[in-house]
């Protein structure tokens, strides 16, 4: 009898004095509130406010259970993970593109049913999002925020264009790699978020992997790219590719990128191909957003079978 | 009695888990691809993409094909040299399943090509797609027009 009193007195006294370890978000009272999200409309920004401002801002709300020892290092390091990937705090210092662009990743998210986190909705149902909310979303984006093209006709037809320009490695080390142009088109895509239109390009051994079925791991040596146009209003009502906004390549090896998924990500913008990225792990950026794939070896696009028919 | 009864129930559980592994075939978009030739003379999807358009009100997407003379195009922007060959495809757009804010080709409507014979024909050939709809008005004279006057998707 006396003995399991005094197991059960350890255990409380156990418990209470890792009271005492907490994760430093929590003793330096870093959470302020952020300003309701300017520039659109009062239930689009508080269903974000609601659901996903705990760990994708600033201002979180400390709810009593979230305080204990362990949960409250679970929480730390899902505001330290989710801030990374998307921090609505930055709301005020963005333009209208990226704060657009924001808006579709956050609706991706839900969409995906990745978030709100399943053990986070748990606890805090008032967070579930449920399909009135989530067309609310839906509907601003298609009834504001959908990018029209440009309405000038393009008259460049790529004559004149600098040779053999020197391009810079990407932050991670890779290189540029200039025939891509050569490849296979294994899908296009035509994107209303911001208003670009795309072709996705394959080398050889990605197509032969498509055609041979095996996509899931894409084999070493398979290489996407990913141009994108802003979309051109012609005269005709047709749309067409017109500025050159960026190319972004995913290279697999999966021994070499172990680091990143497998894969290694580059982007390279503009006419004069600047490398995207600020540091070496800028591409934590691209896998966060490509993460809902990830039962997909990280690649979004259903690519078609192009298939030599003349043989048999 | 015992051992038939456990040796049932294991393959049973693997055949649980093997079932509920992803599906990799479902991954290709093989209503969007171009799986017979029976009158084409090739598979246009094997040659260079070299430019791309969306028809809104149709709700269509096509991307401009060539072959190896017609992409000398794409780097120097000459005109389309005798020998080359165009291909114009068409497909009706749909949704991304998974991106919302993107839209991926679905049934091919049209195929179209045009090929520079020798002195300077052009031939304009014209093939139905399985999502090819009746009231399509397919002029030839405006679509040639068209088509050699889509504006070549250019890439530093
Ligand atoms: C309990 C904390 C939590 C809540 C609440 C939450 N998220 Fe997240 N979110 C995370 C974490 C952690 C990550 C990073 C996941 C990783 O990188 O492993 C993340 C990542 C993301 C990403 C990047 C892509 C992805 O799926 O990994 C998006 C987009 C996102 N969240 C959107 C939202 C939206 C929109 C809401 C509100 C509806 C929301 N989140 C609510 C914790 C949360
Ligand atoms: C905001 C979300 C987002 C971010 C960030 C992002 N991507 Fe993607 N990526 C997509 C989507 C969606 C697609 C599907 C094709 C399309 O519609 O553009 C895609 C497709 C691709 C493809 C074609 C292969 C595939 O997966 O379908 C490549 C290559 C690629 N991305 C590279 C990158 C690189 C490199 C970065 C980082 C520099 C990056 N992406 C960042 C959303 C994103």
């Amino acid at each position: 009898m006396k003995l399991k009193f005094k197991i059960i007195g350890c255990m409380l006294s156990l418990v209470l004095l890792a009271q005492l370890i907490r994760p430093e978000e929590i003793s330096s009272v870093k959470t302020k509130p952020v300003k309701r999200l300017a520039g659109v409309p009062e239930e689009v920004a508080k269903v974000l406010e609601t659901s996903c401002f705990d760990c994708h801002s600033s201002q979180t709300r400390w709810r009593w259970f979230d305080r204990l020892t362990p949960v409250n290092f679970l929480v730390a390091s899902h505001i330290r993970d989710g801030r990374k990937a998307l921090d609505f705090s930055q709301w005020d210092s963005l333009a209208t593109p990226q704060r657009n662009a924001m808006l579709y990743f956050a609706l991706n998210g839900i969409l995906s049913k990745e978030m709100p986190l399943s053990s986070y909705t748990a606890l805090h149902p008032a967070a579930k999002l449920d399909q009135k909310e989530i067309d609310l979303l839906r509907n601003y984006l298609l009834n504001n925020v959908v990018s029209k093209p440009a309405s000038v006709e393009s008259n460049s037809n790529g004559a004149d264009k600098p040779f053999m320009m020197e391009v810079k490695k990407s932050p991670n080390g890779i290189a540029y790699l200039p025939n891509y142009r050569n490849w296979k088109a294994i899908s296009t895509t035509e994107r209303f978020d911001n208003g670009t239109i795309r072709i996705i390009f394959g080398n050889p051994i990605a197509v032969e992997a498509i055609h041979e079925g095996k996509t899931n791991p894409w084999p070493d040596g398979t290489i996407f790219a990913k141009t994108a146009w802003k979309q051109q209003q012609g005269k005709d009502g047709s749309v067409y590719a017109g500025q050159f906004v960026q190319v972004e390549f995913m290279i697999k090896d999966v021994k070499r990128y172990a680091g990143t998924k497998g894969w290694g990500w580059a982007r390279w913008k503009g006419e004069n191909l600047l490398p995207y990225g600020k540091t070496v792990k800028f591409d934590s950026e691209c896998i966060s957003c490509h993460r809902p794939e990830r039962d997909n070896d990280y690649v979004f696009t259903r690519p078609l079978d192009i298939r030599d028919l003349n043989k048999k | 009695m015992r051992l038939p009864f456990t040796a049932g129930v294991f393959p049973l559980i693997i055949l649980l888990m093997t079932g509920c592994k992803p599906n990799t075939t479902d991954r290709i978009n093989n209503a969007a691809s171009i799986t017979s030739t029976s009158r084409l003379p090739e598979n246009p999807l094997e040659m260079t993409p070299m430019a791309v358009s969306l028809q809104p009100d149709a709700k269509t997407m096509s991307t401009l094909y060539g072959n190896g003379i017609a992409t000398k195009r794409l780097r120097d922007g000459a005109d389309y040299a005798t020998g080359s060959v165009l291909y114009l495809v068409t497909w009706k757009g749909k949704a991304d399943p998974d991106w919302f804010g993107a839209r991926i080709p679905d049934r091919v409507t049209t195929i179209e090509r045009i090929s520079f014979d020798q002195n300077g024909q052009k031939s304009y050939a014209f093939f139905k797609g399985p999502a090819w709809y009746a009231d399509t008005d397919m002029k030839e004279e405006e679509r040639r027009g068209i088509i050699l006057s889509i504006p070549i998707a250019t890439s530093p």
